[in-house]
């Protein structure tokens, strides 16, 4: 629909005909049409095609008509032509059923003759199908009726559907609206009939076929339309009879009288005969001031499309209620219901012109959406994580377990194998203690090594000890004194861990702690001699014993502490 | 009137609608689901690399120990009594007889001393030297050189108690550990 019809782009579809610009107005009286160009921007009228009765009518030529119509409207490059017909050619009236009677039913009338008419009128046996009505109201006080029905015939209806079809069958909107020329002349009246304060009137509507009488109470109020057929004369046979009878069933005296003459060659003596018949009231030929163009004689197309100056159209209530409410604009051949149904509202194109941008909107969302994903997919895709082989990870993650499990026994071993205990090196540290003719003779050396208990650590210390006795001279009492010392064993196991390159005997550990206690005695079998008489395994050669021992202690936070679990 | 309203409206935006939130939804959730395939490929990533540096860290300390376990794997592979026999032997060869002696060998399986604390198996093997004090020095570095596994738990040594008879000779006791394999 958004496609193949301007519907969504051209308001006109949903316009009444009288508000397009182009406005083709079609008067039908009978005896003549007349059609007319108005262009309601300019406020112009040109003359339309020449149409006949018989185009109107006759579907065979209707067809060339129709065409025509849209050529010259083409001509004026208008977006849509509004083709208004007036139908001067017929006028009737039916009552309202009597029991309706109520003035603030009107709306429901209206729309009640439109849809259902047979349930409004009085007289059922005209044919819906072949009629239509339309309400029209009796403001004026003293109205024995609240309004009337204008009833004219459906025999233009087959030319307007033509039109409308035409119209869509080329994509431009042609909107039609059938006009009661008589009405639209008595909307009319406000812009030219003298209405006099306090004087009732009649609006005597002269048309080649009938003459219209709208009778006015005092305040220029309608009570009464009634029509008068000519009967193939030039005016209605029994006019005065009818003005008399109406004026005394409507108790009028002497109201004024407007002639409007809305035809060619109308009889011009009716003012004349009127004037003699009703010396008392007083007669006047009024006219429709026409615009340039539209003929003085066929006024409602000017009526009907331009609105009068502010306060013209309210000179009466009757009057201001014809064009405000448009009572005397309804459409008498609306196109039909069922047929209006078939294409989308106003509302509706514009719902889905509206959606298409929505989904245009969507369609945006949803690229840029997929857009995301895509770089965010292809960014996941790039980067090394995702090239990365699972498998991998329990490879090298094994790989790890065997190389931490061969370096937990590296280190196990490593730490066995320490060099914390070694016979040679204690061998090393009594030749140093006591180096040879140091004036010492070593008795006994013994030397062990027990390890700390404490359950539960991973790592444990170890005690070692060291146990010498001997015998010394005098000259070896200042050296043992010197061991006495702590400084004086530390220095030794210094230097001894230094020569030795065994890391046990480092004593600069903070883990590690060394103790010396040594206790000399006299040699009971010492027998003072000649130094030349003397050799070093004579022990009687010694004044002194002594009895020395060593104790180097490691924690179990010592470098050296031995691991207690056992690595598989 | 508005005849038209539903189908436009279902047509017009609430197909769409669903069909762009289908669409976005599906996006988000192809998304997700490979976010979370990527967050799992990355954990396993980074614990590659953690591990692969690890590897990589232990492999270059281990590669310059690998000689030292291969060779201590060779000494721990024979049985410590046995390997003590065989290099104090050969220990014996390049010493004078005269001052290394053994005198006694004693090997017991249960535990006793560093071997009782630890879960390591272990033996404690008791040995009795006679020798000089250097020659002996000599023959204990070299012993205990080829055999890292012994760990000394006692060492005495006396003078000959014959005082009749003064010897250069002296009485060497030492107890090991030997840690098994």
């Amino acid at each position: 629909m958004l496609h193949h019809s301007t519907r969504a782009a051209n308001p006109a579809w949903y316009q009444a005909a009288l508000e397009l610009d182009l406005q083709l107005h079609i008067r039908v009286d009978g005896p003549s049409v007349a059609s007319f160009f108005f262009e309601r921007r300019k406020e112009q009228w040109t003359k339309g095609p020449a149409i006949t009765e018989a185009e109107l009518r006759d579907a065979a030529k209707m067809e060339t008509c129709v065409a025509e119509i849209l050529k010259q409207a083409r001509v004026f490059k208008a977006s849509a032509l509004g083709v208004i017909i007036h139908l001067a050619d017929e006028f009737a009236t039916a009552e309202l059923k009597p029991a309706l009677d109520n003035p603030a039913a009107l709306p429901d009338l209206r729309e009640a003759a439109v849809q259902k008419p047979a349930t409004i009128l009085d007289d059922s046996s005209i044919p819906p199908d072949q009629n239509s009505w339309r309400v029209l109201p009796y403001p004026a006080q003293g109205s024995g009726v609240i309004g009337t029905t204008v009833t004219l015939t459906r025999k233009y209806a087959p030319f307007l559907t033509a039109l409308r079809q035409i119209g869509e069958a080329n994509n431009f909107p042609v909107i039609t609206h059938a006009l009661s020329a008589p009405l639209v002349a008595v909307m009319g009246l406000a812009q030219c009939a003298p209405f006099a304060p306090g004087k009732s009137a009649v609006a005597i509507l002269q048309y080649p076929w009938f003459s219209a009488l709208a009778f006015f109470n005092e305040h220029a109020d309608l009570l009464l339309i009634r029509t008068l057929q000519h009967r193939h004369l030039r005016q209605a046979p029994n006019l005065r009879h009818a003005l008399t009878t109406t004026y005394a069933s409507l108790e009028l005296i002497d109201p004024d009288l407007f002639i409007m003459s809305l035809g060619l060659d109308l009889d011009t003596g009716l003012h004349r005969e009127l004037g003699h018949a009703f010396p008392l009231s007083r007669v006047t030929l009024v006219a429709v001031p026409n615009p340039d163009g539209v003929p003085a004689w066929c006024p409602e197309p000017g009526i009907a499309a331009t609105s009068p100056a502010k306060g013209e159209a309210a000179r009466s209530l009757t009057l201001g209620m014809l064009r405000d409410e448009k009572w005397a604009l309804q459409d008498f051949l609306p196109t039909p219901k069922e047929i209006g149904e078939v294409y989308p509202t106003r509302a509706e194109m514009r719902l889905l012109r509206g959606l298409r941008l929505a989904r245009f909107g969507l369609c945006v969302v949803g690229v840029l959406v997929l857009a995301w994903f895509a770089f965010g997919v292809v960014d996941i895709v790039r980067s090394d994580a995702w090239t990365f082989d699972p498998g991998q990870a329990n490879i090298i993650k094994g790989r790890l377990n065997n190389l931490t499990t061969e370096r937990q026994k590296s280190q196990h071993w490593d730490n066995l194998l320490e060099d914390r205990s070694k016979a040679w090196t204690s061998m090393e540290l009594l030749s140093r203690l006591f180096p040879e003719r140091c004036g010492v003779l070593v008795k006994s050396f013994a030397h062990t090594l027990r390890a700390d208990t404490a359950p539960g650590q991973a790592k444990i210390g170890f005690v070692k000890e060291w146990k010498i006795t001997g015998l010394a001279r005098d000259e070896a009492l200042d050296r043992l004194n010197t061991l006495n010392t702590q400084e004086g064993i530390t220095s030794q196991f210094q230097e001894l861990a230094r020569v030795t390159g065994n890391p046990a005997f480092n004593p600069a550990v903070r883990t590690r702690s060394l103790a010396v206690n040594i206790r000399t005695q006299e040699n009971n079998m010492f027998k003072p001699l000649p130094v030349d008489e003397t050799f070093d395994t004579d022990e009687s050669s010694y004044p002194f014993n002594f009895d020395l021992t060593i104790t180097q202690r490691f924690e179990g936070t010592d470098p050296m502490a031995i691991n207690v679990s056992k690595v598989n | 009137m508005n005849l038209y309203r539903q189908s436009i409206a279902l047509f017009g935006i609430v197909l769409p609608v669903l069909v762009c939130a289908l669409l976005i939804g599906l996006c988000f959730t192809l998304k997700s689901r490979t976010l979370a395939s990527l967050e799992n490929k990355q954990t396993l990533f980074k614990s590659y690399e953690t591990s692969r540096l690890k590897a990589l860290e232990i492999e270059t300390k281990i590669t310059l120990q690998r000689p030292h376990i291969t060779h201590w794997t060779e000494l721990l592979a024979e049985e410590s009594s046995s390997a003590v026999n065989t290099h104090l032997r050969t220990i014996a060869e390049t010493l004078p007889s005269k001052e290394f002696q053994k005198t006694a060998f004693e090997r017991s399986s249960g535990k006793g001393g560093f071997g009782s604390a630890v879960t390591q198996p272990s033996s404690q093997l008791r040995i009795v030297f006679r020798g000089t004090f250097r020659t002996m020095q000599l023959a204990f570095l070299e012993l205990e050189s080829r055999m890292p596994q012994l760990q000394l738990q006692e060492l005495r040594i006396d003078p000959n108690p014959n005082q009749q008879n003064p010897s250069p000779l002296l009485n060497f006791q030492v107890n090991y550990t030997a840690w098994e394999n």
